[in-house]
């Protein structure tokens, strides 16, 4: 019986152990089978760890998102027959004399010798589907001003486009280009007594390209009309008279402009009108009224070849101005003025390299109510210049400008510029 | 009366149903109207005449943009000196960035000489790749049914004409390549010096060798100085090829010292003597195989 027992005890033993050994061997055999997932894991278990410790700085990274940026700089030597100091008491007869106020770039080429006239920002990035975003910020010793900081529509149907912000307003052809892109180191002698550094303002455009088979394009602004050569908001005091600010926003800006091509010549024209409320106070005098001005515009380019071309430009600008001039002894006297002047140029670009170019400028209208002022106001100038790429420019622009005059004496400026302008960056293409 | 008013209704879809399409260079407006055919209506942008860097971009392309449905680009940032204001003014929010009226075929293909780094220092150099692509044969039926699928998207009533066209195009132009292939690996080894980088994908396809280029950098025109240089290296070159927009005189100078011939070779459809894609191949084959 013990036997048996024995026998029986071995028995399961051994059964046991084969019920044993069955499921060892299967799990070895699932073990192999599942050494590769099991290191897996252990490899993305210590890849995990590796994540787990490593500092996390690229989560919110947006530099991918980087809007186009570029850095002009502009910067001049200058020689001139009259003293900085002597200049800024000089007048243009009923049109312009100097007062601190000068916004954007300020003013350009002022001192004699060496002048840094600005490094500017520039930023450019579409916003979203639906605008894309400028931003023109130029730097001078003095500081930093927004020039233009816009939005722009680019999903509007039918032709039509917004824009919104500080821009450069649609008036005229060269009001809305950038001093880097003028042919001159200066604005011409209309644009510097009726816009000073030219009608920049915050406000709203509307344009609407007509579906001519030629350029047709139509514009309306609305603008602030903060200018201080035509226009200006802000009320004053002066001699015990007070004179309230106007309504805002000021101005209104109205453009059309067309273009088409003749062969080789390609011709852009057209005709812009800005009216607002005028407020100019310089502490000792100042003016209040209203104030009507209009633009009329044509550029004519022929091209030679891929390369060479002779341009043609030329703005006639006309304003009439009515309104009261305060005087700090609390007299006044309403004065209507009627004034115009214009600019030509002819720009030839005679190889990849080189452009030369004349302008001659005229303010031939001086009407002012019971004054005598002289009518005839000119400034000529010539430049060479060499542009090594699109990126740097070398300008050398000789002068003469007879439109200023010392205790009603004419006095003639001459002025020698030699201009170097470059461009870092990523830079928009300029239109035509 | 029924009939007239079908007829007029008729007019009228097919009035609207032509797709219309501008593009940058005649090359991509040749793709367009072989795929196209009456289907569509073309503006092309560029003459061929003028540099394909410094299109100069009148108001009058402006107006032309305003009303296209598709705009086909080259891209690679050879247009990013005029296109993007033409864009940008056209008021056209189809041709816009990121909206499907905007083709840029330069994504349909490998492009070559892609710089590690871009510095301006290096002249006019694409951050992309050369932008040539389009002078090697081999790069057209890929642009061709790029164009026709993005054609197809925008205009599906006229999907099946387009594929057929394309289809036609291909088989005419895949018989031209044997020709083509022949033609130009007979001219193996030959050695050039071309002004600007623009034959690169031509030449390196075919084993052409490009000894040199008249311009120092990308985009720098001649110098004397480089000519000099160049003229040492350069010796045994066969040919001096420049474009028909460029000024002939360094490569007649340097041609006379090194004792090669210099040439216009064509680089677009309307040029002297290339009134299609076929002719363009043809004409540079001829002119480099004499």
């Amino acid at each position: 019986m013990k036997k048996l027992a024995l026998l029986l005890g071995i028995f399961s033993l051994s059964f046991a152990q084969e019920s044993l050994e069955k499921p060892q061997k299967e799990q070895a055999k699932e073990e192999t089978q599942k050494s590769q997932p099991l290191d897996r894991s252990l490899q993305l278990r210590s890849k995990f760890d590796d994540r787990l410790m490593a500092m996390q700085i690229g989560t919110f990274r947006q530099s991918a998102f980087l809007p186009d940026i570029s850095l002009i700089v502009d910067t001049s030597l200058l020689g001139r027959n009259i003293k900085d100091k002597e200049l800024e008491h000089l007048k243009i007869p009923g049109l312009y004399h100097k007062h601190e106020n000068a916004h954007g770039h300020g003013e350009l080429n002022k001192n004699r010798g060496f002048n840094l006239n600005y490094a500017e920002l520039y930023f450019y990035a579409p916003v979203d589907p639906y605008f894309d975003l400028y931003a023109t910020i130029p730097f001078t010793e003095e500081g930093a001003k927004i020039e233009e900081a816009y939005a722009v529509t680019r999903g509007l149907p039918l032709g039509f486009q917004l824009k919104v912000g500080k821009f450069r307003s649609g008036f005229g052809r060269l009001n809305a280009q950038h001093p880097h892109a003028w042919d001159f180191a200066n604005q011409p002698l209309v644009y510097k007594v009726f816009l000073g550094e030219g009608l920049t303002e915050k406000g709203i455009q509307i344009n609407w390209l007509a579906p001519t088979p030629f350029y047709l394009l139509l514009g309306a602004e609305v603008l602030q009309g903060e200018n201080e050569q035509s226009f200006g908001t802000n009320g004053f005091e002066i001699g015990g008279v007070e004179v309230p600010e106007t309504r805002k926003p000021n101005l209104y800006v109205g453009f059309v402009k067309t273009s088409f091509d003749i062969g080789s010549l390609s011709v852009l024209t057209g005709f812009s009108y800005a009216q607002g409320k005028t407020r100019i106070d310089h502490g000792e005098h100042a003016f209040a009224g209203k104030t009507k001005l209009y633009g009329f515009d044509l550029t004519a380019r022929y091209s030679l070849d891929a390369v060479r071309y002779i341009a043609f430009q030329g703005e006639y600008l006309y304003r009439d101005q009515k309104g009261t001039k305060y005087e700090f002894d609390a007299t006044t006297e309403d004065l209507k003025k009627k004034q115009g002047g214009f600019y030509t140029q002819l720009v030839a670009r005679l190889d990849k390299r080189w452009r030369a170019g004349i302008q001659y400028n005229l303010i031939n209208k001086n009407d002012i109510t019971d004054k005598n002022l002289p009518k005839n106001l000119p400034a000529y100038y010539a430049m060479v210049e060499y542009s090594p790429t699109e990126f740097s420019r070398i300008r050398l622009q000789a002068g003469q400008n007879r439109a200023f005059y010392e205790n009603g004496k004419r006095k003639t400026i001459n002025e020698v510029i030699l201009q170097f302008t470059f461009a870092i960056g990523a830079h928009g293409a300029h239109p035509f | 009366m029924k009939r007239l008013i079908t007829l007029l209704l008729l007019s009228l879809s097919i009035s609207f149903a032509q797709l219309r399409v501008a593009t940058t260079y005649p090359w991509i407006g040749e793709l367009v109207k072989d795929v196209g055919g009456d289907k569509i209506s073309l503006y092309v942008i560029a003459k061929p005449t003028e540099d394909f860097h410094f299109v100069v971009p009148k108001p009058s392309h402006i107006a032309k943009l305003r009303n296209v449905d598709l705009l086909i680009i080259n891209g690679a940032s050879l247009e990013i000196g005029f296109l993007p204001p033409l864009i940008q003014q056209s008021n056209n929010p189809k041709i816009q960035p990121g909206r499907k009226g905007l083709l840029d075929l330069s994504s349909f293909v490998d492009l070559i000489e892609k710089p590690a780094v871009v510095s301006r220092e290096m002249g006019d150099v694409h951050p992309e790749g050369n932008p040539h692509y389009h002078l090697n044969p081999h790069h057209i039926p890929l642009l061709a049914k790029a164009i026709k699928e993005r054609m197809c998207e925008l205009d599906q009533t006229n999907c099946g004409y387009y594929t057929s066209r394309l289809e036609d195009f291909l088989k005419r132009w895949s018989q031209k390549l044997k020709e083509w292939d022949e033609g130009f690996s007979n001219l193996k080894d030959l050695k050039v010096v071309q002004y600007h980088k623009t034959y690169n994908y031509l030449f390196k396809h075919y084993g052409i060798q490009i000894v040199g280029t008249l311009e120092p950098l990308p985009g720098i025109p001649p110098t004397a100085r480089h000519l000099e240089e160049l003229s040492k290296v350069a010796k045994g070159a066969k040919f001096v090829v420049y474009e028909v927009f460029r000024d002939s005189k360094p490569a007649n100078n340097l041609a006379k010292v090194i004792g090669a011939r210099a040439i216009v070779l064509p680089h677009d459809v309307g040029v002297e003597g290339v009134k299609n894609l076929f002719d363009l191949f043809d004409v540079i084959l001829e002119r480099l195989s004499q």
